[in-house]
């Protein structure tokens, strides 16, 4: 029986990766867990008015501190681009809470049925909180041409981007936007195991070394795990996010369906007696499954519609979706899975291989 | 190459003298084909492509499963000295590339009979027969051979082949949409460059891995 290196040996004796592996998810799961979101606007009531008199609208703010910060907060309604309306007046209620006043001019650079209108409130050394969409205006009956110049009046200015260690405020996320440190990685992992152990079937195919096929086993098993942990963290999230578990959405159709191909790999094994030939249909069946995988999670969801991000047209890992903040987080939370990953086959593989050994004696 | 036909000949004069098995199989269609549309009774194209497609699947997945269960072990022992695994994959691929062709004009006749035609296009949907039949039965003639290493065959070449079958199922599920007029009614080529693709990711795969899985 081989003597296993770390025998004997006290726990911090573990190989440096390991050691890199363990203060990297330590580092991702804190920030990931702990570190705030900005601030930002959950609600706005009331969501319509009519233009051409003075409003009062009402803001819920989120992570906010409006009344234990006395600096000065200003807010606007932004039509588009540069032509916004900036509030009259603002009292505070209480840390959460402002009460805005704008005056709306009864005439609009443009005709439309409604006016929809994007809030953005800047609180001075905060940052800046938009909530697109916030109200929605209904032309006036009596409209005063004169009017139309105020909406070039006023400017968004001196807004100070403040630059500090937080993630990014989104409104139908919210703190769900943390998922995104450990769904996404246990994919990339998944995918990567599974890479592994289709280069090990290619490498069994070569040589016929049964340890081969135990390592290939090992990697799956794993990726099996991670594959179903991402499904759940997805399931998880779509419920916050898309309002239910399962949606049927072509993303989480064709993800369960690979995790179907390898559980059906698992009852091939289970159905065969011999080893060698156990291996050899494994080998045989992961090749072609790896192959089929590739078409199934990155090709056929981009050619349908689909809520998930990266398909249908939508963007991944881009545009405000991933911000520099997060990905100080999420590219460590990736290399971080990977190597868990890695290292759960390693240690499954070599129990295997010492259950083996103690089979054969 | 007629080594591999005159291969593919045997297996049709062999399945061609067990009448009961080919006539089953006929029969088989015609059941799922009468109960799925006694069931619906009026099919408006979009459900008749979809009902038209899974019971075409599952009638392929019949037909191929027996691909290898009629050869006993000797004459695997038989076939393995005198032919190279090539012409024997070959072979049953061509064998059950005809089959599942047969099956597909068999099934259009009878569902066209009983719930209408509402194939827009013609040459769209024979195509995609086509290629269909050639993706499946690849796919399907190099699962059931791995499966039947495993003595359970029917059961276990459907939980293998299934999920891998998907991939080509939904893109010529999205090629039917067209060749019926579905709206809406896009370029057809991408998809069709897409399933072709497919097609040759799994008989490439197949013709590699089948000599090695073979050897035993």
């Amino acid at each position: 029986m081989t003597q296993s290196s770390t025998d004997g040996q006290p726990f911090y004796r573990l190989a440096p990766w390991k050691w890199l592996t363990v203060a990297i998810l330590l580092y991702s799961f804190i920030a990931g867990w702990f570190v705030p979101l900005h601030e930002g606007i959950i609600e706005v009531s009331p969501g319509q008015e009519t233009a051409g008199s003075l409003i009062e609208i009402s803001v819920t703010g989120y992570n906010t501190h409006y009344t234990s910060d006395p600096a000065p907060i200003r807010a606007w309604l932004r039509l588009m681009g540069d032509t916004v309306i900036e509030a009259r007046h603002i009292d505070r209620m209480n840390d959460r809470e402002l009460k805005a006043r704008f005056y709306i001019p009864s005439v609009f650079p443009f005709r439309q049925d409604a006016y929809p209108m994007s809030l953005i409130v800047d609180h001075h050394g905060h940052g800046p909180a938009v909530l697109p969409n916030a109200i929605f205006l209904k032309p006036a009956t009596e409209q005063d041409i004169s009017e139309v110049g105020l909406w070039y009046e006023d400017k968004i200015d001196e807004i100070a981007l403040k630059k500090d260690f937080r993630f990014p405020f989104r409104n139908i996320l919210l703190e769900t936007i943390r998922n995104t440190y450990f769904h996404v990685p246990l994919w990339f992992a998944m995918i990567i195991l599974f890479g592994c152990s289709a280069w090990y079937s290619i490498k069994y195919y070569r040589t016929g070394n049964i340890l081969y096929d135990v390592k290939t086993m090992s990697l799956i098993n794993t990726g099996i795990l991670f594959g179903v942990l991402g499904l759940v963290t997805g399931m998880i999230w779509a419920k916050y996010t898309w309002g239910a578990w399962w949606s049927w959405d072509v993303k989480q159709n064709m993800s369960a369906i690979a995790l179907l191909i390898y559980a059906a790999l698992i009852v091939l094994r289970g159905s065969l007696g011999d080893e060698m030939q156990r291996a050899r249909l494994t080998a045989g069946y992961n090749m072609f499954a790896f192959i089929l995988l590739i078409p199934l999670l990155f090709i056929i969801p981009r050619m349908t519609d689909s809520l998930h991000p990266g398909n249908g047209g939508n963007p991944a890992l881009g545009g405000e979706d991933l911000d520099n903040t997060m990905r100080l987080v999420f590219y460590p939370a990736v290399i971080g899975f990977i190597l868990l990953g890695l290292w759960i086959s390693e240690l499954t593989y070599r129990l295997e291989k010492v259950k083996q050994h103690v089979e054969v004696e | 190459m007629r080594r591999i036909l005159h291969l593919a000949i045997t297996e049709a004069r062999i399945e061609l003298r067990e009448r009961y098995a080919l006539s089953g199989l006929i029969l088989y269609v015609l059941a799922a084909a009468f109960i799925v549309f006694s069931i619906w009774r009026e099919l408006p194209p979009k459900e008749w492509g979809l009902t038209f497609w899974i019971v075409f699947l599952f009638c392929a997945l019949m037909a191929v499963v027996r691909s290898f269960d009629k050869e006993s072990e000797s004459r695997y022992y038989y076939f393995y000295t005198l032919y190279h695994p090539h012409e024997l994959f070959g072979a049953k691929v061509i064998y059950n590339f005809l089959l599942l062709l047969s099956i597909f004009l068999l099934l259009w006749f009878v569902l066209g009979m009983m719930a209408g035609n509402p194939v827009f296009r013609f040459g769209w949907f024979l195509a995609m027969g086509v290629m269909a039949s050639i993706g499946l039965s690849f796919l399907l003639t190099f699962i059931s051979s791995i499966a039947i290493k495993a003595h359970q065959n029917a059961a276990l070449t459907s939980i293998l082949a299934l999920p891998l079958l998907i991939p080509i199922l939904l893109s010529t599920l999205r090629l039917n949409a067209y060749a019926l007029g579905i709206p809406p009614d896009d370029n057809p080529w991408n998809e069709m460059a897409m399933l072709s693709a497919m097609i040759c990711l799994v008989t490439g795969m197949s013709l590699w891995l089948f000599p090695y899985l073979w050897r035993s």
